[in-house]
Parts: C-alpha cells; sequence; structure tokens
C-alpha cells in the first residue's frame, strides 16, 4: 500500500502508451508531471488522478444543498452546507445567493420570491459561478433543482405536490414552492 | 503597581515572589565554560537534533502535525479552505498563519498576549509555506494554519520546526501542494556553521540563517539572515542546510505515509 501512495511534489510513473489527460491531484510543471496530494493514483478511463473524499469549496458546476437564511425582493440568500455530496464541516459553511433571474428557466421577470423560497427550506442548487466576495452565484432553473424539504406554518414536513406547490400533510394546506423533482420519478 | 487585570483569566495573587530552590547541579549550562574556537559540545557542527514528527494528532482540524527535536515541541493545526471573511474578491486562496507561544514554552515567561515576536515569526512561516500551497484552486478561500508553540529551545529552531510541521499539517489535510516545505536554521559561531543551533548555541553565534526550501523541486521558498555573517559564510550554511532538508524530507515524507496507512 505505500509503494502506491504518492507525496506532493513526488513525480507520477507515466504509463507506456498515450499521455493520459490530467485530473485533479496531478499537475504539470517543467515538463514533468508529478503528484500535489497524499494518495494512490487512479486511473479512470483516459484520466490520471489522486482523489481525496474531502470537503472543498463551490465550484462551477458543483450541486450544493444549502438552507435559505434570507429573502429579499432580488435574491433568495442561501448558507450552502453541502457541496458535491460531501458535507462541510459544522461552522465553515460558503454564502450563495440565488437571483430572481436563476430561479426558474421559463416567466424568468415573474418571479416573486416569497411563492418560491421560505426562510428555512433545504434547497439543492447548482453553482454557476463563483459570484462577488461574499456569496456564490446558485441556480434552481432545471427540474432537479429547487426545494427539497419544507416546514409549513403548522409545523410539519411538507411534500411536493407539482413543481410549484407544496402540501402540508397536518392542515392540508398547500403552499407555493418552487419543488424540486424527486429522484426516481 | 497596578497589575495588568485580565478578564479572561483566572488572575493569581496581585503580589508574589518566585520560590527560592537548593543549587542544582543539573541545571549547568552546557556551554559555561566555551570559549572561541572551541569545538560543539554534544554534537557535530552538521548534525541537527533528532526529529519526531507525527501527523493527524488534532482530530478536530482538518489537518495537524506535532513536531518535536529535543527541547522544541510544537503543535500545529490547518483550518480550511474556508470563505474568506475579507471583502474583497480575490481569484487565488490565501494563506493566514497564526503562531502563539504557550506562557511557559520559553526560559522567561511570554505573557498570553500577542505580541510582535508573534507576528514575525508568523510572516517567516507564511513565507515558506505560501509558494508550496496551490492557491489557484481556492478563489474566495483563505486556509487558516494556527502554530501552538509549547516548548522552544532556539528561536530559528523553532521558525524551521514550525515551517515543518506547517507543511506536514497542509499535505495531513489534503490541499493541493506543488511540494513539501521542508527548513533548517544554521548560525556561524567563530569561524564554523553549526546546524540547528540550541537557545544557547543562538546566543554564542554571531549569525544566523533560517533556510526553507521544498527538495522535491529543488526551489528555495524562503531565506532569512540575521546577525553578522561572511557572504561565503552564509553561502557554506545554506549547502549545508540544503543538504540536511534533503534528510528532513525523508522524515516527513514517513510521517506522512504512516498517517495514511493507519487510516
Amino acid at each position: 500500500m505505500s509503494q502506491d501512495t504518492l507525496l506532493p511534489g513526488q513525480p507520477v510513473p507515466l504509463p507506456r502508451g498515450p499521455v493520459p489527460q490530467l485530473g485533479g491531484g496531478v499537475y504539470t510543471k517543467g515538463g514533468q508531471t508529478r503528484a500535489s496530494l497524499v494518495g494512490a493514483l487512479r486511473h479512470e478511463g483516459s484520466t490520471m488522478t489522486i482523489s481525496r473524499v474531502r470537503p472543498h469549496p463551490p465550484a462551477p458546476n458543483s450541486v450544493v444543498l444549502g438552507s435559505v437564511t434570507r429573502l429579499s425582493p432580488q435574491q433568495a440568500m442561501v448558507s450552502i452546507t453541502v457541496v458535491d455530496d460531501v458535507p462541510l464541516p459544522a461552522g465553515e459553511e460558503f454564502t450563495g445567493v440565488i437571483r430572481v433571474q436563476d430561479v426558474r428557466a421559463t416567466e424568468k421577470d415573474k418571479v416573486k420570491i416569497g411563492d418560491c423560497f421560505r426562510g428555512g427550506d433545504v434547497v439543492k442548487g447548482l453553482v454557476i459561478s463563483l459570484g462577488d466576495a461574499r456569496s456564490y452565484y446558485i441556480t434552481t432553473a432545471r427540474n432537479d433543482l429547487g426545494v427539497i424539504f419544507a416546514t409549513s406554518e403548522a409545523g410539519a414536513t411538507m411534500e411536493p405536490v407539482s413543481w410549484q406547490e407544496m402540501r402540508c400533510p397536518k392542515t392540508g394546506r398547500v403552499e407555493r414552492r418552487k419543488c424540486a423533482k424527486p429522484e426516481g420519478l | 503597581m497596578q497589575t495588568a487585570f485580565d478578564r479572561r483569566r483566572i488572575n493569581g495573587p496581585e503580589e508574589s515572589s518566585p520560590p527560592v530552590f537548593d543549587d542544582d547541579d543539573q541545571n549547568t549550562a552546557v556551554y559555561a565554560s566555551w570559549k572561541v574556537g572551541d569545538p560543539r559540545r554534544v554534537r557535530q557542527p552538521q548534525d541537527i537534533r533528532p526529529i519526531f514528527l507525527k501527523a493527524g494528532l488534532t482530530s478536530q482540524a482538518n489537518g495537524s502535525a506535532y513536531i518535536e527535536t529535543e527541547r522544541t515541541k510544537i503543535a500545529c493545526a490547518v483550518y480550511g479552505p474556508r470563505q474568506s471573511k475579507n471583502t474583497t474578491y480575490s481569484e487565488t486562496g490565501r494563506l493566514n498563519v497564526e503562531v502563539k507561544f504557550a506562557p511557559f514554552s520559553c526560559d522567561v515567561r511570554k505573557a498570553p498576549m500577542r505580541d510582535a515576536e508573534d507576528r514575525s515569526i508568523s510572516v517567516l512561516v507564511q513565507q515558506a509555506l505560501v509558494s508550496s500551497v496551490r492557491l489557484e484552486l481556492l478563489p474566495k478561500s483563505v486556509v487558516d494554519i494556527f502554530i501552538t508553540i509549547i516548548e522552544c529551545d532556539g528561536m530559528e529552531g523553532c521558525v524551521a520546526a514550525a515551517s515543518v510541521a506547517a507543511s506536514t499539517a497542509l499535505a495531513n489535510m489534503g490541499v493541493e501542494l506543488y511540494g513539501l516545505v521542508v527548513s533548517c536554521a544554521a548560525s556561524s559561531v567563530g569561524k564554523e556553521i553549526w546546524l540547528d543551533p540550541t537557545e544557547e548555541e543562538a546566543r554564542l553565534a554571531s549569525g544566523s540563517l533560517i533556510f526553507a526550501c521544498m527538495p522535491a523541486l529543488s526551489t528555495v521558498t524562503n531565506l532569512r539572515q540575521s546577525g553578522r555573517m561572511l557572504p561565503m559564510d552564509a553561502i557554506q550554511g545554506m549547502d549545508m542546510c540544503q543538504e540536511r532538508c534533503a534528510d528532513i524530507h525523508q522524515i516527513v515524507a514517513q510521517a506522512l505515509l504512516a498517517s495514511t496507512e493507519g487510516n
């Protein structure tokens, strides 16, 4: 096992044949390919990578889970807690923002934030860009993105009825949210 | 006389005097009867103190390392990459180093407040490490390195050991690095160069040198010379440090492999 584990700066033995593409965890400098993480080299298809499943900051096209912290007519602020299926340590959340034009793909100008998100909702989104100094820009404009979990005004966990509505099982009331399509449907 | 009343700590009595001990013979200094031109005591000039290095001791930090070289003991914990609280947007990540001396670490008690010495050591460690971390992969993020000096025997040796511990902790955490940084100190005593000086030896020296490099890439990351040294002595010191750094790199590699095997 220790024979396969590479250390940062250690040259990577390239296989014979076509030069593989470099994934994460390796870099090339001065014509020499070296490792940049402590780990074993893995070949996934034509890509060579050293993977380390650990919490990392969001990058464009990462799927993130977060909870809505603040609402304004122009955007919803989200505290990102899970990035690419890896939960972040407590206290080290990143902040993200869902702008009103990124909530859904159709009728973007007629969006009312209060009908899409409420405070405390758990939302699944996709990072579109690094945004500004304080927050990442997130979008929910896809069928499988949006509110995953929300509690109703009565305090019960709501079930999604359609992409725009969720129903409280206790009172039967229907509340408007931009719901994510549950997996397996 | 008004004593500083520290709200955050349990304060002792306002007036106190140190206890009086009998003279104990074990406490005579090693270099008590040394004069210029004498050889180094206890070690050879080119020998460094044996290093004990272990990664992954602090479970609550993202990465950690503990280093011990005879009477220098340093613990290092790294957290990150976290969202930078800075209001300015930065394309590349930042490395933030904070050094803290325990009050009982040096011969003279150090107050728990941060002073200029802590900051100057933080700057040296940060300079040694910053070119080894792939910060361009961490936009808007900051990596925090916290170094606690539990016991300090020689300030230059302390800075060198802190850099080694911090680099091991970064590799243990899993942030992408160009290479591992190792560091070594040297001092010029009379006409000789002694590596890894202790506190006593540093006091006898006329000048000292702290050398940090990445042996895997054969690049020097930081070099600090203080005091008076002839240029030839400085160059000789750097060459000796570079040879020693290759050995220290082996120790760091073993510590990291041992910590991954344990997982």
